[in-house]
């Protein structure tokens, strides 16, 4: 009887683990909840479906020595959204089956670089970047030369597929 | 009068609403608040204003690729006050940041950060932060090219970010480039994660401003103050003050005159639409929204490997600077004049930032400039060399670095009068060598030039005095 009188005698250990018990739920269910929403935000971005190639075009659509603009075609059609994320990359002819197709975006900021057939030069307009038909940085600030995609040629058609960094070893030109 | 006695009296029985009420405007402020600090109050307003509207732009507004750019243009053009309500609500966007802003810089020339009120300080920078992703994330939403673009850039920018970089752009984007992906998050980062994430703070930052007192004028005895002392010095001068509701006739005029402010900018100006988001156009020039062209001309300090500079640890140490600012400023001292490192130091920032911005608005119109420098310059009569020189400056893409009379890019020196200082010898050995004539020049040598072709360029150039 006299612990009842007296709750403070008896009670602390049975406070103590239903504190710890409230606690110990609350933490497990923010944990259950929190891991699949985080795993669900992030996941996504990172979900690679094999590389879809995109066709190009017909080799005899260019002029060996010369750059222009081309859309990419995927060879399978997105689930969703169909008609909307057309991609263009700039496609250089050096020789009869040796092709470079750059991405369109700067390697500095990612603003979309412009080819300019006289000077022979790409231009950012952002922040001055220059690059040679090599994709090489001839001034300005990108950290590295223009990216590029990797090509296949099949029965007279380029293909383009993933993007990768252009080759570090051409580095920056020096004049 | 009788009912409402009633419903009062009601309210009064069951919830105490009306002490409550009473307890909230009739305290006292203490003496000396005045128009400086209605800026957190004005704020606020604002936010009210992007909530609403806000809610109602999204009962027309469809987040995807498709259709996004379309159902903008459909409230712009076609549903009867859609103008008004999203020009408001652009408006009044560029208002909350400015507002944020100059409500951070009288509290921090004020030492209204100091004790009691640091925890209500560092929620603030959080509030900060928040309105500039609301920035961030709402630019995206009409999916045309000025929103596209800036999003490519400034997701871009976050994969400079040590270590996580490309990690942290593509969680960003949710998807390697921008796309179905990064709109949908954008979408409900704008209008469902942050406001709530807006209105926790914001409760929690009233709440605190209104258990710890509005923060008093720093001078006289709040000069400079001790802890120990802090509160009994305030409750006196509580007393001497006067009740709330006479500075909320203040906030009540602010925020009037800016919603007019609003109505007629979004009157005049509007919000005008541009193209449709289009990834494969080589020919845009991307441009930030004003409250980020500070960032956007820091990077023309930081080429190459010093990127992460100007995009990372720069914003970082800002950030932290200011979350800490309580903990780094500890003195007794509250006013600004006793406090010369951080005034000093808070006006050099400020300064920069304006210049920055300043230097970012004002920057030449870029190289659609082909056209822009022929326009500008057609009135002049040119010898047919110096015109055939033109053609040569236009062709070979100088204007993607250099400006003449304000067309052109700011890479590059300015030609507009560059007859003045160089000579045509030094020019042509220059343009065909720049390293060779000064060491370090950044310019990359143009030596493909034909003699006829260089001689007309350095006629042309020759004329610009």
């Amino acid at each position: 009887m006299s612990e009842r009188s007296d709750p403070g005698a008896a009670e602390p250990s049975r406070r103590g683990l239903f504190r710890n018990l409230v606690n110990g739920i609350g933490a497990a269910i923010v944990t259950a909840l929190a891991v699949p929403l985080a795993g669900f935000f992030v996941l996504p971005a990172f979900k690679r479906s094999k590389t879809v190639w995109k066709e190009v075009g017909r080799l005899d659509d260019f002029v060996a020595g010369e750059i222009k603009l081309v859309p990419l075609r995927p060879l399978e059609r997105r689930e969703w959204p169909e008609d909307w994320g057309t991609e263009a990359a700039w496609v250089y002819r050096k020789g009869e089956r040796d092709f470079v197709v750059y991405d369109l975006h700067c390697t500095h900021v990612g603003c979309p670089v412009n080819w300019s057939p006289q000077a022979k030069r790409f231009f950012s307009p952002c922040h001055g970047g220059v690059f040679d038909a090599d994709g090489r940085v001839l001034s300005g600030p990108p950290p590295r030369p223009l990216d590029r995609y990797e090509t296949k040629i099949e029965k007279g058609v380029l293909y383009a597929g993933a993007v990768y960094r252009g080759d570090r070893r051409l580095g920056r030109a020096v004049s | 009068m009788r009912l409402l006695q009633k419903m009062t009296d009601f309210l009064e029985d069951r919830l105490e609403l009306p002490t409550l009420w009473r307890g909230f405007t009739d305290r006292n402020l203490p003496r000396g608040i005045g128009w400086l600090q209605t800026l957190g109050s004005a704020t606020l307003f604002l936010l009210l204003v992007q909530t609403a509207t806000g809610i109602l732009l999204a009962f027309y507004y469809v987040p995807s690729p498709e259709h996004a750019f379309h159902s903008v243009s459909l409230i712009e053009t076609q549903l009867p006050l859609g103008w008004l309500i999203r020009g408001i609500h652009k408006w009044a966007a560029s208002l909350v940041v400015l507002l944020v802003v100059l409500h951070l810089l009288r509290v921090l020339y004020m030492g209204a950060f100091k004790y009691p009120r640091e925890l209500t300080w560092v929620v603030g920078v959080l509030l900060l932060l928040v309105v500039l992703a609301f920035g961030f994330t709402g630019y995206l939403l009409p999916w045309d090219q000025r929103g596209y673009w800036a999003t490519v850039v400034g997701t871009h920018i976050a994969s400079f970010a040590p270590a996580l970089g490309p990690y942290v752009m593509e969680t960003l984007r949710g998807q390697p480039d921008v796309g179905v992906r990064t709109l949908g998050r954008f979408y409900a980062f704008h209008t469902l994660f942050l406001p709530a994430l807006l209105f926790l703070l914001v409760a929690v930052h009233v709440a605190m401003v209104v258990k710890q007192g509005i923060a008093p004028w720093p001078a006289k005895k709040f000069a400079s103050v001790r802890r120990e002392e802090y509160w009994k010095l305030y409750q006196h001068f509580k007393e001497g003050g006067r009740p709330f509701y006479v500075s909320m006739a203040k906030d009540a005029v602010v925020a009037l005159g800016l919603l007019l402010l609003v109505f007629f900018l979004a009157w005049k100006l509007g919000a005008p639409i541009g193209e449709e988001a289009d990834p494969t156009s080589a020919t845009f020039v991307p441009r930030p929204e004003w409250y980020f062209l500070f960032l956007f001309e820091l990077l023309w300090w930081f080429p190459g490997q010093w990127i992460p500079v100007a995009t990372f640890w720069i914003p970082a140490f800002l950030i932290l600077l200011l979350l800490f600012l309580p903990w780094l400023d500890r003195s007794i001292h509250r006013s600004p004049l006793r406090r010369p490192l951080t005034t000093g130091l808070t006006s050099a920032f400020v300064l920069a930032a304006i210049f920055l911005t300043y230097k970012g608005a004002s920057a030449p119109t870029p190289p659609a400039a082909a056209t822009a420098v022929r326009a500008r310059l057609e009135q002049q009569a040119l010898s047919p060399l110096a015109q055939k020189g033109r053609g040569v400056y236009e062709e070979q893409g100088c204007a993607a670095c250099h400006s003449i009379a304000g067309a052109g890019s700011a890479a590059g020196p300015d030609l507009t009068k560059i007859a003045r200082r160089r000579d045509a010898d030094w020019l042509a050995r220059f343009i065909t060598a720049p390293e060779k004539v000064t060491p370090g020049a950044e310019m990359p040598a143009y030596d493909g030039l034909t003699k006829e072709e260089l001689n007309s360029l350095v006629a042309y150039l020759q004329t610009l005095r």
